[in-house]
């Protein structure tokens, strides 16, 4: 039976609620947002008793769907001030959903100091003191969990980042092999589980059953269908297990968008010693792994354990987006001490974008020289202390650079950009802008048609068509994160319409009704408008929909550009919401 | 004759026996897709091409001086 858990911190009650047929069918990014719309008052302080912390599994997860395990969590964000939802792999989707959990709802506010965990299994959730997990890293944490719960459980964490309440704290998620290495990274949701005093959830799926789809032979064909969409495209089947997310690092070099030593150039030098392609040769001559799956029924295994020069483990991947952020944006080219930072980051409980610009814009300040790993890691070492420094560190590249006095600050609303450089490449550039997330290259991944020539050829470098590639794209994302999806499934949908047949299929077959494309896109475009509304009421206005004005301003080599889609196109992203 | 330094890229590097680039030796006029084919690259398995960093065909004419960059089908983030 499906079941809310709604808890409350403040009188530490746990309440089992029945969803309503609404969230019943609902799941993922459309079910966080829905519930932070509805329940939260957009003007309260993220870290206010006011504020609530959504979980939820994806509309697909623990059916058995190939790539369906994404875990969306949903509250006001401490570091946009507008609506967030973060999602990310992992085990936690499928266990959760495995018990029948729609959301879990942390509310409330609990004296200061206290620590708790939640217990969640077939009996139900349980609020228990956790004082002895007091500012443990992520990986010391669930050591001691899976210690006490045995190895089939999956834990939900925040590291010391997420105790001091700071505003680039994540939330762990552990993967297959129990590692807390998948975050809900952006927007500083882990402050906001701090501020519920709640350091660790551990869900243990044992005697729980899968969701029953309503009409399992339509599931069973649309699942089939998916599945060899997915196969057959030679990226979701082939190129990404090879190589991993960060294959994209000489691409995106080769095109003048990978932003170097803090968005001042658009090409770094030492792309080469930290590409996808060199991460490969060194993760197999050290003996780790490639084509590593982060949930059971990911058939894409982007994924990577990548060990040291003894064939000590370390961390994942690392992904793309954390090497460039480390990286490139850091003028910094050795693979091996941004793997430590990645580790780092994930024990600490921080979102590896935000901090990596955080270290760029404090590179920027002079606190330390760009290229300087050392110095970088011990700026991670600071956070780790919880000294000042480190709490401005982990506190994100806006508030660093405004402490630092630094006028280049790569954000908006508040939230860093990711790995591509919006002067040469325009579509992502109005993702960025107009997201209701803050900039954010998964809500709108424009890069598909702007570089990598997948789901047609938009020129990057121009701002025609732009804004209607991102609109489609924001539409069509916010549904993936509500199914559950993982968004690299977007690349085989984007050129094989069979891919949206299959999705459209397998949730037709779990209400047991004819599902359309229509009814696909009408998920996305409902979120899209609660999150609209919800960061209006917050105070938002057209003027957050823009980049840092240095965008328009500063010319960009190699192409000397400069973001140029003008405002009032900007405006027209959102011109289906009312 | 003029040269164009050939960059490789992911499931193609197999085709410069895994270095990152090689040089070749160009007529005036001649194709991205023929100077693949001196290097035996299926040109099916080519899906991002860049000539200067500027995205490009295998239509594309080369003169020579040029960086070339070929990718097989790219993704992530």
């Amino acid at each position: 039976m499906a079941v809310i858990y709604r808890v409350n911190l403040s009188d530490l009650t746990v309440n089992t609620e029945t969803p309503s047929p609404e969230y019943l069918e609902s799941g993922g990014r459309a079910l966080t947002s829905a519930i932070v719309a509805k329940e939260v008052p957009p003007t309260c302080h993220p870290l206010s008793a006011e504020n609530k912390l959504v979980i939820a599994p994806g509309i697909l997860s623990g059916t058995g769907a190939p790539c369906s395990g994404r875990i969306s969590i949903g509250a006001k964000s401490p570091l946009t001030g507008g609506i967030k939802e973060s999602n990310s792999g992992g085990m936690g989707s499928i266990a959760l959903a495995t018990l029948g959990v729609k959301a879990i709802i942390l509310e409330g506010k609990p004296a200061a100091g206290k620590l708790y965990r939640l217990i969640v299994n077939t009996d139900g959730l349980k609020i228990e003191p956790a004082d002895n997990l007091a500012n443990l890293g992520n990986y010391d944490t669930v050591a001691k969990l899976y210690e006490e719960f045995g190895d089939k459980v999956s834990c939900i964490s925040i590291g010391p980042a997420g105790e001091m309440c700071t505003t680039a704290s994540s939330i762990a998620i552990t993967d297959v092999e129990g590692r807390p290495t998948r975050h809900c990274g952006r927007g500083g949701l882990g402050a906001v589980m701090g501020s519920k005093g709640v350091k660790a959830i551990v869900v243990d799926p044992t005697g729980g059953e899968r969701p029953k789809p309503a009409d399992v032979e339509m599931f069973k064909q649309g699942s089939q269908k998916f599945n060899a969409a997915l196969k057959g495209h030679p990226l979701t089947g082939e190129g990404l297990a090879k190589f991993g997310t960060n294959s994209l690092a000489n691409v995106i070099n080769q095109a003048g968008a990978y932003p170097t030593r803090n968005f001042s150039e658009g090409q770094f030098e030492g792309t080469e010693a930290i590409s996808g392609e060199r991460q490969h040769d060194v993760i197999l001559e050290r003996g780790g792994k490639i084509a590593h799956a982060c949930h059971r029924g990911c058939t894409i295994k982007c994924s990577r354990i990548y060990l040291d020069k003894d064939g000590k483990y370390v961390t994942k991947g690392p992904e793309y987006e954390t090497i460039w952020a480390h990286g490139a944006n850091c003028g910094i080219d050795d693979l091996d001490a941004i793997a430590q930072m990645d580790r780092m980051d994930d024990d600490l409980g921080l979102d590896t974008i935000e901090i990596g610009a955080t270290i760029g814009v404090a590179m920027e300040a002079g606190l330390i020289e760009f290229g300087d790993a050392e110095g970088a890691l011990g700026l991670l070492e600071e956070v780790r202390k919880g000294t000042p420094l480190g709490r401005l560190i982990a506190s994100g590249a806006e508030v660093f650079g405004k402490a630092y006095g630094v006028s280049r600050i790569p954000t908006v609303k508040g939230q860093a950009m990711p790995a591509y450089d919006p002067r040469a490449m325009m579509g992502i550039g109005v993702t960025y802008a107009t997201s209701t997330m803050g900039a954010d290259h998964t809500a709108g991944y424009a890069v598909a048609p702007n570089v990598l020539g997948i789901g047609g050829n938009v020129d990057p470098l121009k701002p025609d068509g732009q804004v209607e590639l991102s609109r489609n794209l924001q539409i069509a994302t916010a549904t993936i994160d509500a199914a559950g999806l993982c968004l690299f499934i977007a690349f085989a949908m984007l050129d094989d319409p069979t891919t949206l047949d299959g999705i459209c299929e397998m949730l037709g077959g779990l209400y047991g009704r004819p599902f359309s494309a229509d009814d696909y896109a009408e998920i996305g475009k409902r979120t899209l408008a609660l999150e609209r509304h919800f960061n209006e009421a917050a105070g938002f206005n057209s003027r957050d929909d823009r980049l840092p004005d240095f965008f328009k301003t500063e010319k960009l080599a190699p192409h000397d550009s400069t973001f140029t889609v003008p405002d009032d196109e900007l405006d027209e992203v959102f011109n289906f919401v009312e | 004759m003029p040269k164009v330094q050939v960059n490789l890229y992911a499931m193609l590097r197999k085709y410069s026996g895994g270095k990152p680039s090689v040089e070749v030796e160009i007529e005036p006029g001649q194709t991205v897709g023929q100077v693949l084919e001196q290097l035996g690259v299926p040109p099916e398995q080519t899906r991002i091409i860049f000539i200067d960093n500027r995205a490009a065909s295998l239509a594309s004419e080369l003169q020579g001086d040029e960086q070339v960059g070929i990718f097989s089908a790219i993704g992530g983030g």
